[in-house]
């Protein structure tokens, strides 16, 4: 979403006043840090949890709770001017707290209980890190100190990495989890991301090029589109379930990597195509007239006018095909490809939150890895003459 | 040079061209000219076969347009635009040897091959080689557009409305520039336009189309002075005979036997001087003879002081270059409310005088002016190299 | 004009003989025995097609209400001068959360809200907020400046300007944000039917878990149809609210 009206108008609190979203964002952690669970625990694996606030956890929780006040209190109080240090020093602060706390409850509630025992994050943890965020997020509006603004990021990622390490994060159980099945875990994230890798360089090489004679060929197109985005609405897992019938019929197994690669490629194609086809189309007619007039060859024009043009749009769709791949990577464990989803259903089955954050949250990272690395290489695609 | 042997294009129930037939010779600037719809862009277009033609031949440099593969055709032809149609992903100095590029030039040739063009049409190579086309001005793109078409030394230039997307102002420094570099270049070009006096002043030949056929090709004064039918008559405008002078050079009509006075510059000293009885002014000269103002002498007789009689001016706003059309000179003698104006060269040295008793002896003695006439602004005939 | 309205009535049709086809689980059972004559139960016996597209119908339908009751307001409220501090904040996490997989928001309620329909609802109420709040945004941010400065020059109030200027000029971008929020939701409820949440995805499941290849067309085919039907009909409500034809 970009948008140039909102980019001329003042925002006026920033300049004078409260900063509105600082303050959301540390109230948001405040609240959690009080009123919700910073860490849940558990005798065994599948018992119910007893859910611990930060304050019950000891004095690292007090320093937490301490932190998120300094943050209300700079979001609140702090003279504009003051608040451009103040803020990232703020939000470092409390991501350091937060990461130590989490482990010294986790040490604190395991301290005396058998190995068999749990801390898990609780939901207070994860809305104090939204919070955190948010308050990272309003300290980048502020001109004049991204120098410090890194520095205080890089103290922030040292002093979790020191949490981690020294202070305990590694008695959580979702570290337990990975533990338990270390050799697992590798294979289902590298299955997850060579199935959806595959699948986008299917999609690549067959889509760029369909994109390209929709151009020419009318009828192509209308057709290219309407198939490739009726495919688009089906849900995956019933897109999966249809695929075996053919499949079988072909003398080809139903379920495992086949289905699953002619799943994900069939519905990366529908952003590959339709933006191969709009960025070559949205090329202006008179600079093709000029190219031609000048004597450049059909391909000559494709390669080195029409292409570079488009590119920028092309990965734009890549990144969204990307994104949506990495998505339905995660349905495809249904059908017995052992990606990232195969943890989730386990854990769903088995009701263990750990083992479904183990399979969750690294989908996400691969996710917005992804999203962010093809966004950079757009940037990085685009000539700085069509900026 | 070019030839159209009777070429017709038809779409289906309508005719484009029809029966076009006309020869331009090399180094010549053929204009293209009528109405919207006339055909002018269809032939233009035609040449460099991006259209093909119905029936009829077309002859490059006596060889058929239809020997070559079109693309081997075109990078022989240099094409210019209105929307110009610069490449947005590359910079300038790419865009221009584009054409080098596909005929496989090396890279020193190209980067030498640009810098000079850059300065060609005026652009400093330093300034602008690394620049993108979102970062030029439209005039500043559409001297690239030439310098691109020229990149590759063609004999041969298109152009199709060039100048049309830009301000009038701009319009004009360009139709100089475009001028200026056909002096030097020599190129065959044929040009297409709708602006009458854009074609007259640009013009060694004007082809008059409409509705597909050629209505009458000739030199500018020609058809100025002898239009071939109503239509070309009232397209050329009721201004013709203003237009006329537009073909003409202040120093092919201006005295340069101006009285001067250079140092003393008392009235008795003025007066002494012969001049003032044969003409009105004196003019007031520096040491180099540069123009700084005139002695009235008409204000002596009615006995007016002399120091009323002097006027000082500042030579830039009172005077005309001596490429300068007598069409403009006039304008601008009507506009200061002179009879007469002073023709200087770029530093002020005054030349010489021209006046609306000259320009009208212009008017009446139009075929021997014509022999006069520089061809396309810078033939033979003019008073200076 | 007319295309428009045969284009409508070809989808009504559709989804009246949608609707008759659900109904008739005798003919699905009839079809799925012919292709499946091997199998003992080729029919999902837990409950009728009928029940299934309801039980995903409403799973879909409650959280899209929430997604509009919450995301409108604070697409509209975003763009207004009351809340333009917060459009950067919203613009981010929209962008941020239209990356996670489905599956994965999905998979972040359990541990909160445990099994069934709760955590379904809350997931995809919450997924379905991005494209919806995002479309609002651009769509308002789109209404040209010069329309605006004309409401305002003629004495028209900020309440009138938003709801018979802008939001009518921005329908169309708003209707396919929620066409794409609606459309995902159909899919990303097929997968929750694993979290005991019900709905088309079910027989595909216990089908695959117990080798029944025909429950697993039963699901896949209703599931596909209704998914294809719904993007037909939202896609006749998004032409219809094209302010110019």
């Amino acid at each position: 979403m970009t948008s140039p009206a909102s980019e001329s108008v003042v925002v006026p609190s920033r300049a004078h006043g409260i900063d509105r979203v600082a303050a959301f964002g540390a109230a948001v952690a405040l609240a959690a840090c009080l009123l919700l669970p910073l860490s849940v625990f558990r005798a065994n694996r599948i018992v119910e949890g007893s859910p611990h606030t930060a304050l019950s956890t000891g004095p690292a929780g007090w320093v937490l709770l301490g932190a998120c006040l300094a943050a209300l209190a700079v979001a609140l109080l702090a003279r504009p001017a003051a608040r451009v240090r103040a803020l990232p020093l703020a939000a470092s602060a409390l991501t350091i707290a937060l990461a130590w706390a989490l482990g010294r409850a986790a040490v604190t509630l395991r301290a005396g209980q058998p190995d068999i025992s749990r801390v898990s994050i609780g939901g207070g943890a994860w809305l104090m890190a939204a919070g955190c965020a948010v308050v990272w997020f309003a300290s980048r509006d502020y001109d004049g100190a991204s120098t410090f603004r890194r520095a205080a990021a890089a103290v922030a990622v040292a002093g979790f990495a020191g949490a981690a390490l020294a202070g305990g994060l590694a008695n959580l159980s979702i570290v337990t989890e990975y533990s338990d099945r270390a050799a697992r875990f590798w294979s289902a994230a590298g299955t997850h991301l060579a199935l959806a890798g595959g699948s986008l360089l299917i999609a690549i090489l067959i889509g760029v090029p369909l994109g390209v004679l929709s151009l020419r060929v009318r009828w192509l197109r209308t057709v290219t589109l309407g198939v490739v985005g009726l495919i688009q609405t089906v849900p995956s897992l019933a897109l999966l379930g249809l695929l075996v019938f053919p499949l079988a019929a072909l003398g080809l197994p139903g379920i495992g990597p086949l289905p699953g690669v002619i799943a994900l490629t069939l519905y990366a194609l529908l952003p590959i195509v339709r933006n191969t086809y709009v960025g070559l189309s949205e090329v202006d007619p008179a600079i093709v007239d000029a190219g031609r007039g000048m004597g450049m060859s059909g391909s000559q024009l494709l390669l080195r006018v029409e292409a570079p043009l488009a590119l920028p749009l092309v990965i734009e769709g890549v990144r969204s095909a990307a994104v949506l791949v990495i998505g339905i990577a995660a349905v495809v464990a249904f059908v017995g490809v052992g990606t990232l989803g195969v943890l989730v259903f386990e854990g769903w089955g088995v009701q263990a939150d750990d083992l479904i954050l183990l399979g969750a949250v690294p989908m996400v990272v691969l996710a917005v890895a992804a999203d962010s690395g093809l966004r950079a290489l757009a940037r990085a695609a685009t000539s700085p003459g069509i900026r | 040079m070019i030839r159209l042997e009777n070429v017709t294009k038809r779409y289906g129930e309508t005719t484009a061209v029809q029966g076009l037939s006309l020869e331009v010779a090399a180094g010549e600037v053929c204009v293209l000219i009528g109405p919207s719809g006339c055909g002018k862009t269809t032939t233009l277009r035609m040449i460099n076969r991006l259209i093909e033609p119905t029936s009829g031949r077309i002859v490059v440099n006596d060889h058929d347009v239809t020997e070559q593969s079109p693309e081997q055709l075109r990078r022989g032809l240099g094409y210019v635009i209105q929307s110009v149609g610069l490449f947005p992903h590359l910079t300038v100095a790419d865009n221009i040897v584009t054409v080098p590029r596909l005929l496989g030039w090396d890279r020193a040739r190209m980067e030498a091959r640009g810098t000079g063009l850059l300065a060609l049409v005026g652009l400093d190579p330093a300034e602008y080689a690394g620049k993108y086309p979102r970062q030029l001005s439209g005039g500043e793109a559409q001297r690239v557009g030439v310098a691109r078409a020229l990149a590759a030394d063609p004999p041969v230039l298109l152009m199709d409305e060039p100048f049309g997307a830009v301000d009038p102002l701009t319009r004009e420094r360009l139709q100089a520039e475009f001028a200026r570099i056909q002096r030097e270049l020599h190129k065959t070009v044929v040009f297409v336009t709708h602006d009458v006096d854009e074609a007259i002043r640009l013009a060694d030949r004007i082809a008059v189309m409409r509705d597909g056929r050629l209505q009458q090709y000739d030199t500018p004064e020609e058809i100025l002075d002898h239009p071939a039918n109503k239509f070309v008559h009232d397209f050329m405008g009721a201004d013709r005979a203003l237009k006329r002078l537009g073909r003409v050079r202040v120093d092919s009509v201006m005295r340069a036997d101006v009285p001067v006075m250079a140092e003393e510059r008392s009235a008795d000293a003025v007066a002494e001087r012969a001049a003032c009885s044969e003409s009105r002014f004196v003019y007031l000269v520096d040491g180099d003879h540069r123009l700084e103002g005139w002695f009235d002498c008409r204000a002596l007789v009615s006995g007016a002081s002399a120091e009323s009689a002097i006027t000082t001016v500042d030579w830039r706003e009172v005077s005309v270059h001596p490429d300068t059309s007598l069409k403009e000179a006039l304008s601008r003698m009507l506009g200061l409310g002179f009879r007469s104006i002073s023709v200087v060269d770029a530093t002020g040295v005054l030349l010489g005088i021209v006046g609306l008793a000259d320009i009208e002896e212009t008017m009446t003695d139009s075929d021997a002016h014509i022999s006069m006439a520089p061809v396309g602004l810078g033939a033979a005939g003019e008073a200076e190299a | 004009m007319n295309r428009r309205r045969t284009g409508f009535g070809v989808v009504a049709v559709a989804a009246v003989a949608f609707g008759y086809l659900v109904s008739r689980q005798d003919w699905w059972a009839a079809a799925l025995t012919r292709l499946f004559p091997s199998l003992p139960q080729a029919v999902f016996p837990s409950a009728t097609v009928a029940d299934l597209v309801t039980q995903h119908l409403q799973i879909v339908g409650v959280s899209s209400a929430i997604t509009l009751v919450v995301g409108l307001p604070l697409g509209i409220w975003v763009t207004r001068p009351s809340g333009q501090e917060f459009r950067e904040l919203v613009a981010a996490t929209v962008d941020f959360g239209q990356t996670f997989p489905p599956v994965a928001v999905l998979a972040l309620m359990m541990p909160l809200l445990g099994l069934g329909l709760a955590p379904a609802i809350v997931a995809l109420s919450l997924y379905g907020l991005f494209p919806v709040v995002s479309n609002t945004v651009a769509g308002l941010e789109a209404v040209p400046p010069a329309v605006l400065d004309a409401a305002r020059g003629m004495g028209m109030g900020k309440w009138r300007i938003l709801f018979t200027v802008e939001l009518p000029l921005a329908a169309r971008v708003i209707m396919a944000g929620i066409r794409t929020s609606v459309i995902i939701n159909i899919g990303t409820a097929t997968v929750a039917a694993a979290t005991g949440a019900g709905g088309l995805g079910s027989p595909i499941y216990s089908g695959i878990n117990l080798q029944n290849g025909a429950w697993v067309l039963e699901g896949a085919v209703a599931a596909a149809l209704l998914a294809i039907l719904a993007d037909s009909v939202l896609a006749q409500v998004e032409r219809a609210v094209a302010p110019v034809a």
